[in-house]
């Protein structure tokens, strides 16, 4: 691998950094949202860049709203669309459907320890998850690992002055690597021209 | 594709439809029984970072705070629920209890719409509505006659309630048929005569999240600014 293959490797890796960045950037306002990480790791083949989601808890954000979960530290609930498949939450803003079930603001029920948690809009939930309402217990919201917090969302993990920097960072990682492969393109042009020179 | 390029964009159209969900709750802040409304984002695309996606716009049927306006007809409720009013048989449901009398004895708010259940007589005065919605007044010198009964409808899921105008709903086969509470009640909702509901927007926290809102949008516009920067870098990489 040369030179001017390696810039190119390197410029493909900036523009997917700034991919992560401007993604992360467009989810500053999505609640639970985790960041996504860029890698850039120089490989046999050049600098390859990968990205991973960033495990750290997104932040809590009070709402006060009763109904409003969140899932404090590690852990998640899951909720179930229409056609049975389940999801895993970190946060939900819960509504009922016409049923009176408990579900999230698309449409999917909340999964309980035995099935649907049917309640009434005055309902409040514990950390444990057990769902009371007019004092008697109606259900228990299925959560792996998790304390919720009622009266809470999850934030983003996403911190705009520091994506703002990546992007920042991509941008000029991506120009040094055009400059250094035009020079070196300008180099092998000039070796072309000296070696046709000499040859007449 | 510049993945990049898009991503960005997608944030830019998010924050615009966030701005335009704040500034309608802030149009509304003053407008009795209005109820504020939130849009909510998601991550599109799982692992591989495409932007986000409006995950819905859902109202908060939050409790307003209720004041004193001491108008003649202005019902509040404290609690769950809506009054029933109707219009050219038609019934819809809202919070907003500012009432007048018509001619023919009916309560009326400003559009119009009826109040159900309530009908005053033309020589009633000193008409007081109780705690669980019965109006009473005083005809001549009978005092205490009962001239109606304001009942209130409450939905299973509120938030699927389709909106009329800014505090006026009607049902929806989401939102549930329409089931009668006995105001006053145990656990039960209480109409507070005299008073108005506010709108339950917070100013403040409005004009803090425009704040946010358009930071976010100029981050996004600076992400579009450097995906093109980078094609424009790349292109030129070719020198004739």
């Amino acid at each position: 691998m040369d030179g001017i293959d390696l810039m190119a490797t390197a410029m493909r890796a900036a523009q997917a950094r700034l991919d992560v960045s401007a993604s992360n950037l467009a989810n500053v306002s999505s609640d639970g949202f985790q960041k996504h990480v860029a890698h850039v790791a120089l490989t046999g083949s050049g600098l390859v860049a990968s990205s991973v989601r960033d495990d750290a808890a997104p932040p809590l954000r009070h709402t006060g709203r009763a109904l409003d979960i969140a899932v404090a530290g590690t852990g998640a609930f899951f909720v179930r669309d229409a056609a049975g498949n389940t999801f895993a939450e970190r946060s939900a803003s819960l509504e009922r459907n016409a049923r009176g079930e408990l579900i999230d603001t698309r449409g999917r029920t909340l999964v309980g320890t035995h099935g649907a948690i049917v309640a009434s809009a005055d309902a409040t939930i514990d950390t444990e998850g057990v769902v009371r309402d007019g004092g008697s217990i109606v259900g228990r919201i299925a959560a792996r690992g998790a304390s919720l917090e009622s009266g809470f969302l999850a934030g983003t993990t996403v911190d705009g002055m520091h994506e703002m920097v990546d992007v920042l960072a991509a941008q000029r990682a991506f120009e040094t690597a055009q400059k250094t492969l035009s020079a070196l393109d300008e180099e092998r042009l000039k070796d072309a021209d000296d070696v046709a020179r000499v040859k007449a | 594709m510049n993945r990049a390029l898009y991503a960005a964009a997608t944030g830019m159209a998010a924050q615009q439809q966030n701005l335009d969900v704040i500034a309608d709750n802030l149009a509304n802040a003053d407008v009795a029984g209005f109820k504020s409304a939130q849009a909510t984002f998601e991550a599109i695309g799982g692992d591989e970072s495409l932007g986000t996606a409006s995950a819905g716009v859902h109202r908060i049927f939050a409790q307003g705070k209720l004041m004193k306006t001491g108008g003649a007809f202005d019902v509040a409720i404290d609690g769950n629920g809506f009054f029933r009013v109707e219009r050219d048989g038609r019934e819809a449901y809202t919070r907003a209890g500012s009432f007048s009398r018509a001619a023919d004895g009916t309560l009326r708010n400003p559009d119009g719409w009826t109040l159900h259940g309530v009908h005053i007589p033309a020589n009633a005065v000193d008409v007081t509505v109780a705690p669980n919605g019965r109006v009473t007044a005083t005809l001549d010198t009978h005092v205490g006659v009962s001239v109606g009964q304001i009942r209130l409808a409450s939905f299973v899921a509120p938030e699927k309630l389709r909106p009329l105008g800014s505090a006026l709903f009607t049902a929806t086969s989401e939102s549930g048929v329409p089931r009668n509470v006995v105001a006053g009640a145990e656990h039960q909702a209480r109409i507070a005569f005299g008073m108005l509901e506010k709108s339950n927007v917070s100013t403040i926290e409005s004009m803090m999240a425009i704040l946010a809102a358009q930071r976010a949008y100029e981050a996004n516009a600076k992400g579009v600014q450097a995906a093109d920067e980078m094609l424009r870098i790349a292109n030129n990489l070719h020198r004739s």
